[in-house]
């Protein structure tokens, strides 16, 4: 049997919607058995959030659920009930990790506060991930991702200045936190190695997203300046990009003191005259430099234009279509679109592992459907009959 | 309050830039101690572009993103520092490099050549397209990254309108990047096993920002996105102008509950019961119409008074901040957030990236002078002999700005 690095975890998942269950999903992938615990029927609110498969809703057709619970296993199980909590308090006295997601009052409010989890379990690393965190003013507030963006200072960044702010498409600063969660439960897990003990873990999204723009924030604080947006004119020129024959190229001149290379690129000496020479004098004159440069990059195809930057080695890119950016000849060379099969929604390729292990491989797997593993973890894991589990069922409980 | 989770572990941090100096600088918060490597005539960009004043040991953002660091300043392609390096990787636990994969070939550092030095080594080798394929060798920034990903594809005002780059998403490869460092630590602890991790940068940014889209794509061949500020699902959701010059709240309605709050809120409590507005279906029908209304409400409000009025009725709403807003946010204050280093002059940075009941991170000191480091590790690290340790020669200093 492969080995994986986190085989020897088993995790009790709590979470639900992006940040907790991306965590949860790498947790996963590395090899930890993973125990979503949803609610009895309707499971993870994402499982009713589209968009679904052929656009038909259903609890198993979800794409951002079918992504984000890959490797997991599903159960049911009512925490409102005295059994539920019962039971819940029996998984965790086996387990290593418990991870939620829930607003800061809900577990307190169940009696399953990191308090008594610990008392139960006192090795068990807890990861409460929340909107700002568990203490301080803000700790009920709700939000949803652009309101999450707009808080951790990303948004006042992105987009046009004569404009409003604009969110960002993928859900940035949810994706942040539920790296850093995993990153905040590794490193328990690192002390526990050596201490025995466990710990309660507080990811407030706002903060794991402030270090996005921990640059800005620092100057912001130690300089006095602000930054505002500028309709991606990056400081550093030409870093952005511009109309080609077929489509938009990125002109990166990176690294910078490369930029004279270009000149196997452009036949345009005026480009390369003394007075551009320097990135941060080019900046200032953005408006003439462009006015050369625009007509130069028309007259190429985009991933002509790419090759030619690279072979001088420039950072230039092409604005990828979303088919483009699938099948991408570095993605194919590397296998990184790897296809998993599901009882519902059929065969796909789905994004592979997120970095590659040469010891300890990452683990391909689906989604589970809701309450797949109901037999297996209350039977055999905490050893209730078959009749048992189906009056649970019957009573809600599962 | 117990050991810091990565005291004792130590890190060789041969990062150039912004993403994989994340990594190793969170080991640093955490306790591991961090040699960040240097090259004295070009440096890192965020070292900045100017000789004059030292200006290259005083950048705030050079001490934010490499805080909690040594700095020691080779030249890989000298023997001697080659073999420093060597000798350091025989009592490293890590190394973590963004250099494409053909770079630490060329200097001799590959993974096989740190594996006859330190048998149990992990590097963590993140370059921006992965170690194999055609790309390999190509370069890559978050420019790059950005618009061949897809990315790029999703935020945009419009459907059809101009893209936009998102901000920052050199730190989500940044975060991957410390995931990464931390599979393979907690490993070798468990194991004694050590091991070479590929991240490509480009793999990297595509799963963590990207997956439940490209999934999107590929089983329905159509994305959703770009919808502006709008949700997919809910309705309304936007960003709404306040008073004052460039300010702005964000809201977003998910429920009925939530609606009939807001309809309150913004003076329309006639549409609570408007069958126009029945439903998100019905609300992302007539969503401009919402929104010219929640924008004449909010534009008489500060941007943080709109978001409390909103978050007492119930509604998920945020106001957007700016570098100012968010040094002076009661909340942040509340958490002291921000915190000053300890062997500092009372500048502040941005805080930690979690919070942990058995001891949070700490910022010991602010990111290193260029070759602050040399004779902590040279000499009490290595044991070379004092006088053998060159001083760090000005004139041979050169920036990454620097035209070749």
């Amino acid at each position: 049997m492969t080995e994986r690095a986190l085989g020897h975890l088993r995790v009790i998942d709590l979470t639900h919607h992006v940040a907790g269950p991306y965590c949860t999903k790498l947790l996963a992938g590395f090899g930890a058995e993973v125990i979503k615990v949803e609610r009895p029927g309707s499971g993870d609110p994402l499982r009713g959030m589209g968009p679904f498969y052929q656009g038909v809703e259903g609890p198993e057709r979800s794409i951002p659920f079918l992504w984000l619970n890959t490797g997991k296993k599903s159960i049911t199980l009512d925490l409102k009930s005295d059994r539920g909590r019962e039971i819940l308090c029996r998984l965790v006295r086996d387990a290593d990790v418990l991870v939620e997601n829930f607003s800061p009052r809900v577990l307190p409010a169940l009696g399953l506060a990191w308090q008594r989890l610990q008392e139960i379990n006192p090795s068990l690393v807890m990861a409460s991930i929340s909107n700002y965190g568990q203490d301080g003013p803000y700790r009920d507030y709700k939000g949803d991702e652009i309101s999450l963006y707009a808080m951790s200072g990303l948004m006042n960044e992105t987009g046009d200045p004569g404009r409003e702010p604009l969110r960002a498409g993928p859900a940035l600063a949810q994706y942040s936190a539920g790296m850093c969660a995993y990153s905040a439960i590794l490193a328990a897990l690192h002390r526990r190695q050596q201490t025995g003990k466990g710990e309660h873990l507080d990811i407030s999204i706002q903060e794991a997203s402030l270090v996005n723009i921990e640059m800005g924030l620092v100057e912001s604080l130690q300089l006095g300046t602000v930054r505002r947006r500028t309709g991606d004119q990056h400081s550093m020129m030409p870093w952005q990009h511009y109309e080609c024959a077929d489509g938009e190229v990125a002109v990166i001149s990176g690294p910078i003191r490369h930029w004279r290379k270009a000149k196997k690129i452009f036949d345009e000496p005026r480009l390369f005259q003394d007075k551009y020479d320097h990135c941060l004098v080019r900046r200032f004159l953005r408006d003439e430099y462009e006015e050369i440069l625009r007509p130069c990059v028309k007259k190429f195809r985009k991933k002509e234009l790419f090759h030619a930057g690279q072979e001088q080695g420039l950072a230039f890119a092409y604005l990828a279509t979303l088919e483009e950016a699938v099948e991408l000849p570095q993605h194919r060379a590397r296998g990184f679109f790897q296809e998993v099969d599901h009882p519902v929604v059929g065969r796909h390729a789905y994004c592979g592992a997120p970095f590659r292990m040469s010891a300890t491989p990452w683990r391909q797997e689906r989604a589970p459907l809701l309450a797949e593993h109901n037999a297996e973890v209350y039977g055999r894991l905490l050893g209730f009959s078959d009749g048992e589990i189906q009056a649970m069922e019957e009573e809600g409980i599962l | 309050m117990s050991e810091q989770p990565f005291a004792g572990v130590r890190v060789l941090d041969f990062a150039h830039e912004w993403a994989a100096s994340i990594g190793p600088r969170l080991l640093g918060d955490l306790g591991a101690e961090v040699i960040r490597v240097e090259y004295a005539p070009r440096m890192c960009v965020i070292r900045g572009a100017r000789l004059g004043k030292r200006m290259y040991n005083r950048h705030p953002r050079w001490h934010q993103v490499n805080r909690n660091k040594r700095s020691l300043t080779l030249d890989l392609k000298k023997e001697k520092d080659l073999q420093a390096f060597l000798d350091l990787v025989r009592i490293s636990d890590i190394m973590v490099s963004n250099s494409r994969p053909h770079v630490l070939d060329r200097l001799g550092i590959a993974y096989d050549d740190l594996k006859k030095v330190r048998p149990d080594i992990i590097l963590v080798l993140m370059s921006a397209f992965g170690t194999g394929g055609p790309w390999s060798s190509f370069a890559g920034f978050g420019g790059t990254i950005e618009p061949l990903s897809g990315l790029q594809q999703l935020t945009a005002y419009s459907r059809d309108g101009k893209r936009y780059r998102t901000r920052e998403m050199d730190v989500c490869n940044g975060l991957m990047g410390a995931c990464a460092i931390m599979t393979a630590l907690l490993h070798r602890q468990r194991t004694g096993e050590g091991q070479f991790v590929d991240l490509s940068q480009m793999e990297t940014a595509t799963h963590s920002l990207m997956g439940e889209h490209l999934l999107e794509y590929v089983m329905n061949g159509r994305q959703t996105l770009p919808l502006g500020n709008r949700h997919p699902y809910h309705a309304p959701q936007g960003c709404y102008p306040c008073r004052g010059e460039d300010r702005w709240v964000t809201l977003t309605v998910r429920t009925d509950e939530e609606w009939r709050a807001l309809c309150g809120l913004i003076g329309r409590p006639d549409w609570t019961d408007d069958e126009r507005f029945a439903g998100r279906v019905g609300r992302r029908r007539h969503h401009d119409l919402i929104d010219r209304a929640i924008g004449e409400w909010s534009s008489g409000l500060e941007h943080y008074r709109a978001m409390e009025l909103l978050q007492e009725a119930g509604i998920p709403s945020g106001a957007v901040l700016d570098g100012r807003d968010l040094q002076e946010d009661a909340h942040l204050e509340a958490r002291n957030y921000f915190m000053t280093a300890e062997d500092g002059d009372g500048a502040l940075f941005p805080g930690l990236l979690f919070r942990s009941s058995a001891g949070n991170g700490r910022i010991f000191r602010r990111g290193p002078d260029l070759g602050e480091g040399n004779e902590y590790v040279l000499h009490g690290l290595l044991g070379r002999p004092r006088q053998e340790i060159e001083p760090l020669d000005e004139k041979s200093i050169g920036t990454g700005y620097d035209p070749e």
